[in-house]
């Protein structure tokens, strides 16, 4: 297993890091630049891919809570996808192909929102707060689905990523019928 | 146009200092720069990435000094690019095409990225084993 923080620091990704429990044993890599977003599609967190022995991905882009802290709220079950993964960790076993199939592809939008988004985050590291939030607003404008895009950059924006500004994008993304990637529970509505 | 240095973020090799030639609505950088950041070489057919080589068609992309204008080299492949020369910054991006590409080929892409104390890590040193990819986030 490798855990990848869509952070901008390692600050931010350490208090994490550091309360996990049991301590993680495995990589716990950083990615402030997003390239796991450029190369794998990923749109939202917590996502989870399989990848098999010869680097074939057997699961694209699933939503996978770690637990179920915050079940009451996204509606997923976290032990489905726990089951899952040891029936296909120790007896090969994968989920059905309907639950595997769906396409992680890109649109030409969400591409130069990612270029947007990263212009925005190194001038916010600089302190380039009004040049940032331009090019982090065209960002958004681009890809108002995406998770990674509106609700990440929101700490960098000097706002708050639990906040009002994440409520309103939220009400959107539901409104515009929860696009993207689903979750590995299919009895959850996400 | 005037020697300027500008930053060009990549989300492989991070950010890097390149000089630039820089006007109030254009900047050029040499063909090196373009190619270690994207991939694509000028050569006399063309732009080429692998067996891949586009014509050139804008005479204004290659400026007296043999540079690149990077939004001309952009529009000229289909690139997303930002050029932000008043804060002196520069992305390229790649095309949703392209991306698509190598989502189709099924096969998971190696990568490079630091551990949280700064050591690099290589997603392909883990060998023949099955791997689980978690991405996630404090926010």
């Amino acid at each position: 297993m490798v855990s990848v923080a869509f952070d901008d620091s390692v600050d931010a990704a350490r208090e994490w890091f550091d309360a996990a429990d049991p301590h993680p044993n495995y990589p716990v890599l950083l990615d402030r630049e997003h390239l796991l977003g450029e190369l794998y599609g990923i749109v939202n967190v917590p996502t989870v891919i399989w990848i098999d022995e010869d680097d074939r991905i057997v699961r694209p882009c699933v939503i996978v809570p770690g637990d179920d802290l915050f079940k009451d709220f996204t509606g997923i079950d976290s032990t489905v996808h726990h089951n899952q993964l040891r029936a296909w960790v120790r007896d090969g076993v994968l989920p059905p192909q309907s639950e595997r199939e769906h396409a992680v592809v890109p649109t030409p939008e969400e591409q130069l929102a990612r270029v947007e988004r990263r212009v925005g985050a190194h001038l916010a590291r600089a302190g380039r707060t009004d040049a940032a939030e331009q090019h982090f607003a065209r960002a958004a404008e681009l890809a108002p689905m995406n998770w990674t895009i509106r609700r990440g950059s929101l700490p960098l924006r000097g706002e708050d990523p639990f906040g009002m500004p994440f409520f309103e994008f939220y009400g959107e993304w539901e409104a515009a019928g929860s696009p993207g990637y689903g979750s590995a529970d299919p009895n959850s509505a996400r | 146009m005037a020697h300027a240095t500008i930053t060009l973020i990549d989300p492989e090799l991070g950010e890097q200092q390149v000089s630039a030639t820089a006007s109030a609505t254009s900047v050029f950088v040499s063909p090196d720069v373009i190619a270690s950041a994207t991939g694509w070489f000028l050569k006399p057919e063309g732009l080429c990435r692998g067996e891949v080589c586009v014509p050139v068609r804008d005479g204004a992309l290659v400026d007296e000094t043999g540079d690149l204008d990077v939004e001309r080299f952009a529009a000229a492949l289909g690139l997303p690019a930002v050029l932000d020369i008043e804060e002196g910054v520069l992305s390229i991006g790649e095309t949703a095409d392209a991306r698509a590409d190598v989502i189709a080929t099924g096969i998971a892409p190696d990568f490079e990225l630091p551990t949280l104390d700064g050591t690099p890590f290589r997603f392909s040193s883990i060998g023949r084993k099955k791997k689980v990819l978690v991405a996630w986030a404090s926010w």
